[in-house]
């Protein structure tokens, strides 16, 4: 029981000038379920994803049954035995549920270059149906099936082969109770065979329950492997987030009243399959939090509100009864959206930070349409400073940028628009502590200038930490509501939130 | 995990989800061949044009089998009128030296070649697909300018057996068969459509991008050789292109690769290819049987094409279409 498997040594990566996995070194057992916990961006996901080829290893190497990984992708790791379940959606589009299942490991159904399909689709038939997938054909475009389903095919494609080291990234999240008693049963049978599972989760008292031992990274640094029997939840949230940042990191004040004025009023937005029939409202100077699981469709409202869901149907209105239900009209009417997919729905990333920050106040800063450069540089420059941008220049393109970094550009851009209701999506997603703690005070110094923040956050303690009222939502609806108080606990969230 | 029960038993599909594209294109077939049938009883859509107007829809259905491969993985090939030119000229120049082996393999090598060309410029240089294919198709009509001297290239009535049924049937048919039987039996098939749905997860999987991108233009180069077997039997002649007048010769197999991606759903891409070009060849004659002018026939062409992919498609609101 206690031989070793798999050895981290001395790893190292870099994002940039990120540190992302700082010199980590981690020994795992034969036939134990190792959980990895760390906040967002503590180095988790980088870690694995270097193991499972990925991405490359900078310095620092994995030892795997005494001999050194080398692998450049996930085929060649799943040959070497090691296999992963991704965060995100790892499956194709437009390919079959069998072909999806062996994507790169085609050759044992070829034959003098021909493809055995039949065959192909018997074998994985037989797979789904002894995961007990019985429901999905084999033979069917994987896009006929929904998040969760493509989940589970997943788990089919990354454990068929009984791999000696399985990854599972953050895979609960995205799945029904059912779905997780599917996957913990193939954990367990995995670790039964005498392997070895590394479990990634934010939600604790599973990785308690599911793990034998518990590895800590908290900022790309190993903090401590405690065996699970030995500890609490409390003891893993200290090694986490560490005590002395707990302190200056988050808004310190508790029972300051929040103004009664309105100034956005949500009634009865729904979203087909996203949100159903969700109402509040936002008052001046409030930081309002939006918690619950990924899925639950909190980062649909947060587009809703911006005008940006096109399936909307009720109610979002500002204090002046003026409708929103367009960007143009949110922009126009001062609501600024910062979106959880920084590269793809935030940012242009092939482009200057300059015209990154300038681009929603394009109007203001033109004259008779005529734009000049240098005025665009000088509006850029004094907010990329505002919000202290590391960069060369402010012709520096967003894609040399770090997360944080790039997080900063896009709010700098909305404080440029001088927007009056802010709604940030996951804003500290994948960023490293010094910005994250930059990013809310930020919030509070615009709190105090009697701006609103909405905050949509898979954070908890960013919620519990930041907001002085927080909606938790799940399937869709508002399942519960908190107000500011120190005495919340993640407990009180998580119960409304699953 | 109880694995005695029933495993392996693939599930059928239903025959609705089976057939329903085909069902769909075939109704387009008849309502507007009824259309016109109706407008012009006489000059329209008897038995015996239906056969003629299937016989250039064959013609542009191989080329848009070949490019298929290339525009599923989101790339373009805009040399195809330009492989046609020069892979049909040098077809008639070793028709007179080889016959009928002249014919068939000069066109073949040619395109082959030409798709391989395109393949490694676009993924050495690193330049977009359709950047590469326009200049390169500028290099490929100058070719077939020097190997002709500019003059008419006519294929000898020994051998164009290829220009009629049953022979341009035959090669047609086989192939629709190689293509269909290369998406659905190999794994150039699959790798195809991986790259095309999310590269960056086909190349975490093992798939070696660059390298099957090369394959997608040899085959689309291929395709397009066969194809200019079926042009230059058919049309008996070819002249040299220069200054990119080869092409408006990209268009209507591009407009048949238009019916299979919009169909892919469907799970029979190819027969949608031919399909469609039958559809656009019927509008096309219906045109022409009324007597339009071939600028109206052109607007209605391509609206028509534009209305049908946007029904087929039902695109998503909201969502980037490039």
């Amino acid at each position: 029981m206690d031989e070793e498997i798999l050895r981290a040594e001395n790893i190292n990566k870099y994002f940039g000038i990120n540190h992302a996995v700082n010199n980590v070194s981690i020994s795992f057992k034969k036939g134990e379920v190792h959980g990895l916990i760390g906040e967002n961006g503590s180095g988790k996901s980088t870690l694995m994803s270097m193991l499972a080829g990925i991405y490359p290893i900078d310095s620092g190497k994995f030892v795997l049954g005494g001999k050194e990984l080398k692998i450049k992708n996930q085929v060649e790791a799943n040959r070497m035995g090691v296999s992963i379940i991704v965060q995100e959606i790892g499956t194709l589009s437009g390919l079959t549920v069998a072909e999806n299942i062996f994507l790169g490991n085609e050759d044992r159904f070829v034959k003098h270059g021909i493809k055995n399909t039949k065959a192909m689709v018997k074998e994985a038939q037989k797979l789904l149906d002894q995961y007990g997938l019985r429901e999905i054909s084999a033979t069917a475009v994987i896009d006929k099936y929904d998040f969760e389903a493509r989940k589970l095919i997943e788990i089919v494609k990354a454990t068929y082969f009984h791999p000696e080291v399985l990854v599972v990234d953050e895979t609960t999240t995205t799945l029904s109770q059912s779905g997780r008693e599917e996957l913990y049963k193939h954990m367990e049978s995995i670790k039964n065979e005498g392997h070895t599972v590394i479990f990634i989760s934010h939600d604790l008292s599973e990785v308690i329950k599911q793990t034998d031992r518990i590895s800590v990274l908290r900022d790309g640094v190993l903090i401590d492997t405690v065996e699970s029997k030995d500890v609490s939840e409390d003891d893993l949230k200290r090694l986490m987030v560490g005590r002395e940042l707990n302190d200056r990191y988050y808004r310190t004040d508790f029972g300051t009243p929040v103004s009664q004025e309105v100034v956005l009023s949500v009634k009865n937005v729904s979203v087909p399959k996203e949100i159903n029939n969700v109402s509040f409202e936002l008052h001046k100077g409030e930081i309002l939090g939006i918690g619950g699981l990924s899925e639950c469709g909190m980062h649909e409202l947060g587009k809703a509100v911006f005008g940006a869901s096109y399936y909307r149907s009720g109610d979002v209105a500002l204090a002046d009864g003026t409708d929103v239900d367009s960007i143009s009209t949110a922009i126009k009417h001062s609501i600024a959206y910062v979106s959880k997919d920084r590269d793809n729905e935030s940012l242009v990333v092939n482009d200057s930070i300059r015209d990154n920050i300038c681009l929603t106040s394009m109007d203001e800063l033109s004259t008779k349409n005529i734009v000049l450069k240098n005025r665009l540089s000088e509006f850029a420059k004094k907010y990329a400073d505002l919000v202290s941008v590391k960069m060369v220049d402010i012709g520096q393109f967003v894609a040399d940028l770090s997360g944080g970094n790039k997080q900063k550009v896009a709010l700098a851009r909305w404080l440029g628009k001088n927007s009056d209701i802010l709604v940030l999506d996951s804003p500290t997603r994948g960023i490293d502590v010094k910005v994250k703690a930059d990013i809310y005070a930020l919030m509070e110094e615009m709190k105090k200038q009697g701006k609103s923040i909405i905050l949509i956050s898979e954070e908890i303690l960013e919620l519990l930490g930041m907001c002085d009222r927080i909606l938790v939502m799940k399937d869709g609806t508002v399942n519960g509501e908190f107000t500011r108080n120190p005495d919340l606990t993640e407990e009180d969230f998580i119960a409304k939130m699953v | 995990m109880n694995s005695e029960v029933s495993a392996g038993k693939v599930k059928k599909d239903g025959f609705k989800e089976k057939y329903m594209g085909i069902i769909i294109l075939l109704l387009l077939v008849v309502i507007f061949w009824a259309v016109f049938k109706i407008i012009t009883p006489n000059n329209f859509g008897t038995p015996s044009k239906l056969v003629s107007y299937l016989q250039t829809s064959l013609i542009y259905a191989v080329g848009g089998c070949g490019l298929y491969f290339i525009v599923v993985m989101g790339l373009w090939d805009f040399s195809i009128g330009a492989n046609i030119v020069l892979s049909s000229v040098l077809a008639c120049y070793f028709s007179e030296s080889l016959g009928y082996a002249g014919l068939i393999i000069a066109p073949i090598i040619c395109g082959t070649i030409i798709g391989f060309l395109n393949g490694i410029v676009y993924i050495k240089f690193r330049i977009p697909s359709m950047i590469v294919t326009v200049g390169l198709s500028l290099i490929y009509e100058s070719l077939s300018v020097f190997a002709t001297r500019g003059t008419e290239q006519i294929l000898s009535s020994e051998y164009r057996a290829f220009g009629s049924y049953p022979a341009n049937l035959i090669l047609a048919l086989c192939a629709f068969f190689l293509a269909a039987f290369i998406i659905k039996y190999t794994k150039v098939g699959t790798y195809t459509y991986a790259i095309g749905s999310n590269e960056y997860i086909a190349k975490n999987m093992g798939v070696n991008v660059d390298k099957y991108k090369v394959v997608a233009f040899v085959l689309c180069g291929f395709f397009v050789g066969l194809m200019s077997i079926l042009t230059i039997s058919f049309g008996t002649s070819m002249t040299a292109a220069s200054s990119m007048s080869s092409m408006s010769r990209n268009f209507t197999p591009l407009m048949g690769t238009f019916f299979g991606l919009a169909f892919k759903k469907y799970g029979k891409p190819i027969t949608a290819i031919v399909i469609g070009e039958f559809i656009i060849s019927l509008l096309f004659n219906g045109f022409v049987a009324l007597g339009a002018p071939t600028t109206i026939q052109d607007v209605v062409t391509g609206a028509a094409l534009l209305l049908i992919v946007t029904v087929t498609t039902k695109p998503v609101k909201g969502a980037v279409v490039k």
